[in-house]
């Protein structure tokens, strides 16, 4: 039976506004997140952190700490290596290049050198205080292209060059295409270091039993997080279990591998359950937005069509690999933007710095090349005199063209997406007169973003003779509202009330392997292991079904709630588990994303490199103050390609948020690093938008295919990269300057109405 | 550390007696000792409002204040507003049906702030119920939707597009009302 079939069977449960089955418990405060969770008998356990970017550790001296009422141990890097309890003391998902606590020596103003662990949090953090650690500071570098240059201090002996990923693609022949260009123009565009600053913060309670290792965390990734910690401590993965609570936010920061291995190892050692949350300084300090640098070069051949395109982009990798290795050729398969360019020559480059290792950030490696490419496309459209709405309509992709590497393009909607954020701004319509030294202008941008390759879900449906579903799955709810829209497909697609179905937490003893909740993949690949269960579990309804009414498989029917066989009565789910004898009964379904050949070579990327399209577009209208450089957004649209949406409320709240996400790192968010230090780590220095700061019209669209069988896709990441190059693109059309540079503070735009340009 | 004293603390109507550290902040009191989780802290340093509480009425952060100073206070969280049949207070149910909360982490200290903005001015509009929510922040970006639960407490003209979700070509020509 196909899905279309059992929609006309089923109560709709999709395009539906339900809220989420804890929406009482959210607002009130009643949820229990894993910052709220606690172990009988836990200890606790408080960092010191390196102060120095690059330093050997001479001696550490835990004497006083150790002699602190309530402390239980003092443990360093060295102990971890000395124990046979901790066999590999170095995690990471691309290279396994980070310790839980420094080994030898720091790589970062902010490493983990010394965890204290006591019996309480507050004896904890006293005895932190007491521990002495002596270093021979090293040269450092905060800087990819210079950690790049020979001579450059190592900061990984196994990687001398500091090399952390390099990935090429070539397409055409782009030398002779740019000789025989009409205009050539030429870029560079900066992204410093932001923070995503979930506020949950990083936390975990680890504990061990004769069954294994158990760990409760604030993670976006459990399986990965098994992966590791079944690693480290050469454990089966089915002797470690990886529980997860609803997130207090995660934007990316909470993905990959981050405070677990830390906490075990502790819990290890010391035997006991021990508990870890970090300040809000030192989620500044954990991870971070990689910082980039991309140069851009575009041929435009004399009626305005972009020939040929070059491009390098070097990222920061920060301190340890995570998984820039690879997230760098994403970056580069995203950079050249929605458009159609034969000749493409592109090279991305990741490098260790002694920086915070870099990580997801909600939209992630692909706001940096946005950035880049959508404030470039105005400066042609400038340079040339053609309007940018219609120079992006000229050049953007269709169905049919050819992308980077050689991919034909299917299921893509830029046309749509840019003419549905014109419209809403009024983009033909001059902007109304500003207040008096003031100047408004509007803006435009518009992103494509490839799907991550070789991903897995598993998900499993369980009907129970009561009637009620339960759907296990280690896909995290973070806030996206995850529960309630698997739970409105499960409804969907079996034919049964809304508020009969209920969605687990992630706990890996009994949830399938999920590869991560990131990337904008999870409603999707959710979505299609969950259908994929559910058609399980009707074969199974139907052959129980035809055995109970004593006629054929191919007899059965499915209907809303249960089944039938003619015209005769329709045996419920109820029904046909108690003719069986059944308590409950399940199926099961697994989403697997192609692996990617094209990335084969990486110094070769040819081929295939996404299974579909992630698109979005932005529009916003500014007015910026010409004697403070202030700029304030009077009004934005975005819009995300969303195939089919299953919760127009959450779909909505998606693209809104990630505008309002994106308006940070545009206008202010900046991590400052200073003599190799992260000098604003606190919410004081380091603003993030609030309510008085997001225009009062701020609307967006889920543009819908009108196949009821369209792909499904995630909208979490589809209006944030073209955020900060649709406001650049409007303050210089509000004043005629051009801001390369985030974030555009208003000293920055106001040096650059001035003529002091100073980046 | 210091010594510990013995704090009579009156919390959503109910009188607590804490023995607690001078040096104790109230938002680990309120949390740790008294078990309402809805006071959660995010910054440390009277920022971010997601440790917004209730002292006499009037919004106060609880990480910057110590549990030994509000003695003989009136102490409300959001707990605090849910009434004795366990039915949510206007404002709670505003942003369960306007879908207001995502993660939901900063969702009680907008409530508790809501609820002292309407308790101090009945009449306050949404841009002044706006302005009295600067100091709580939202990471997730759900601005928007606690607007929108804020017009249906106070009135105020829709921005919504009618659009929201479309077919691509669907478009009908803007429709929207500037927000005063």
């Amino acid at each position: 039976m196909t899905a279309a079939e059992m929609v006309t069977v089923a109560q709709r449960s999709i395009g539906v506004d339900y809220p989420t089955p804890d929406a009482r418990e959210r607002v009130v405060g009643t949820l229990r997140y894993t910052v709220d969770h606690s172990v009988e008998g836990m200890a606790y356990g408080r960092l010191v952190r390196s102060p120095y970017p690059h330093a050997l550790i001479d001696s550490i001296d835990t004497r006083a700490a150790a002699a602190m009422d309530g402390v239980m141990a003092v443990i360093a890097g060295a102990d971890l290596v000395e124990s046979d309890l901790v066999p590999h003391p170095y995690f990471g998902l691309a290279r396994r290049d980070q310790p839980p606590l420094a080994i030898g020596k720091v790589r970062y103003a902010g490493d983990p050198v010394v965890l204290v662990v006591a019996d309480t949090d507050s004896r904890a953090r006293a005895a932190a205080a007491m521990v002495g650690v002596d270093y021979t500071e090293l040269p450092y570098t905060v800087d990819p292209e210079e950690a790049a240059a020979p001579g450059a201090p190592v900061i990984h002996e196994e990687w001398p060059e500091n090399q952390c990923g390099d990935w090429a693609l070539h397409q055409g022949d782009v030398d002779a295409a740019m000789a025989g260009a009409t205009h050539i123009f030429e870029g560079e565009y900066v992204s410093p270091p932001a923070n995503a600053l979930p506020f949950e913060p990083f936390v975990a309670v680890a504990s061990w039993g004769e069954s294994g290792l158990e760990i409760w965390t604030a993670t976006q990734w459990p399986s990965a997080v098994q992966r590791e910690l079944a690693h480290m401590f050469e454990l089966g993965i089915d002797e470690v279990r990886v529980r997860v609570l609803p997130l207090g936010g995660g934007f990316g920061a909470k993905g990959q591998v981050k405070i677990e291995p830390l906490v075990a190892a502790a819990s290890r050692l010391t035997g006991v359950p021990v508990r870890v949350e970090f300040d809000r300084d030192e989620v500044f300090l954990t991870t971070c937005k990689h910082p980039a640098r991309v140069r851009i070069k575009t041929g435009v051949d004399a009626d305005g069509n972009f020939i040929a395109r070059d491009i390098d982009l070097v990222y920061n990798a920060g301190a340890y690999a995570g998984l820039s290795p690879s997230g760098v050729a994403q970056g580069m398969l995203r950079s050249p933007g929605p458009y159609r360019i034969p000749n493409v020559r592109l090279r991305s480059r990741g490098y260790y710095t002694n920086t915070v290792p870099s990580g997801s950030f909600r939209g992630a490696m692909t706001n940096q090349p946005a950035f880049a490419y959508e404030s470039h496309t105005d400066e042609i459209a400038g340079e040339l005199g053609i309007d940018p709405l219609a120079l992006r309509l000229q050049n953007a992709l269709r169905d049919g063209d050819v992308y980077a590497g050689g991919q034909l393009m299917h299921d893509v909607h830029f046309v749509d997406l840019l003419e549905e954020v014109a419209v809403a701004i009024d983009w033909a319509e001059p902007s109304p007169p500003a207040a008096p030294g003031k100047a408004r202008g509007k803006g435009l941008g518009v992103i494509l973003k490839t799907a991550a390759p070789g991903t897995r879900t598993e998900a499993r449906v369980e009907l129970n003779s009561d009637g009620t579903i339960h759907v296990h799955t280690s896909a995290v709810d973070m806030g996206q509202g995850l529960q309630g829209t698997l739970a409105q497909m499960v409804a969907h697609h079996i034919g049964a009330p809304y508020e009969m179905v209920t969605v687990s937490d992630p706990d890996t003893a009994v949830t399938g392997f999920d590869s991560m909740t990131a990337g904008s993949r999870t409603t999707f690949a959710s979505g299609v292991a969950i259908h994929s269960a559910i058609e399980t579990l009707r074969r199974k309804l139907a052959g129980l079904a035809a055995h109970q009414l004593g006629v054929g498989y191919e007899d059965i029917r499915h209907v809303a709630g249960g089944a039938v066989s003619g015209t005769g009565p329709v045996l419920s789910f109820a029904d046909i588990l108690a003719g069986a004898g059944l308590d409950s009964l399940s199926g099961e379904g697994t989403y697997q994303s192609p692996r990617s050949p094209a990335l084969d070579h990486p110094g070769e990327v040819r081929g295939e490199v996404s299974v579909h399209w992630h698109q979005g577009a932005v529009a916003v209208e500014v007015e910026v103050d010409r004697e403070t450089g202030r700029i304030e957004i009077v009004r934005c649209h975005g819009a995300a390609w969303a195939g089919r949406v299953i919760n127009p409320t959450r779909a909505r709240q998606q693209s809104e948020g990630s505008i309002i996400f994106g308006i940070g790192p545009a206008l202010y968010e900046e991590m400052l690093v200073i003599d190799g230090q992260v000098a604003n780590p606190n919410m004081s220095d380091y603003m993030i938008p609030s309510i008085v700061d997001i225009p009062m019209e701020l609307t967006s669209t889920s543009l819908e295919s009108d196949d009821e069988e369209a792909e499904i896709h995630g909208v979490g990441e589809m209006t944030i990269p073209a955020v900060a190059p649709a406001i650049a693109n409007a303050v210089a059309a509000a004043v005629g300057v051009r801001v390369r540079r985030l974030p555009l503070t208003a000293e920055r735009v106001l040096r650059a109405i001035e003529g002091h340009d100073r980046d | 550390m210091t010594e510990g004293r013995e704090v009579v603390l009156d919390v959503n109507g109910r009188r607590h007696t804490v023995l607690v550290a001078d040096d104790e902040p109230l938002v680990l009191t309120l949390r740790d000792r008294l078990g309402l989780r809805s006071v959660r802290p995010t910054c440390g340093i009277g920022i971010c409002g997601t440790c917004t509480i209730q002292v006499d009425g009037a919004v106060a952060s609880s990480c910057l204040l110590l549990t030994r100073q509000v003695t003989g206070r009136s102490i409300r969280t959001s707990e605090g507003m849910v009434d004795s049949a366990g039915a949510l207070s206007p404002i709670q149910q505003a942003f369960v049906d306007r879908g207001a909360y995502q993660c939901a982490y900063c969702i009680p200290g907008m409530v508790v702030t809501v609820d002292a903005c309407l308790a101090e001015n009945p009449d306050a509009t949404l841009e002044e119920v706006r302005e009295y929510l600067a100091g709580n922040l939202c990471r997730c970006g759900t601005y928007v939707n606690i607007l929108d639960a804020v017009r249906s407490l106070v009135g105020g003209p829709p921005t919504r597009r009618s659009n929201a979700t479309g077919q691509p070509g669907a478009n009908t020509p803007p429709i929207e009302t500037r927000d005063g």
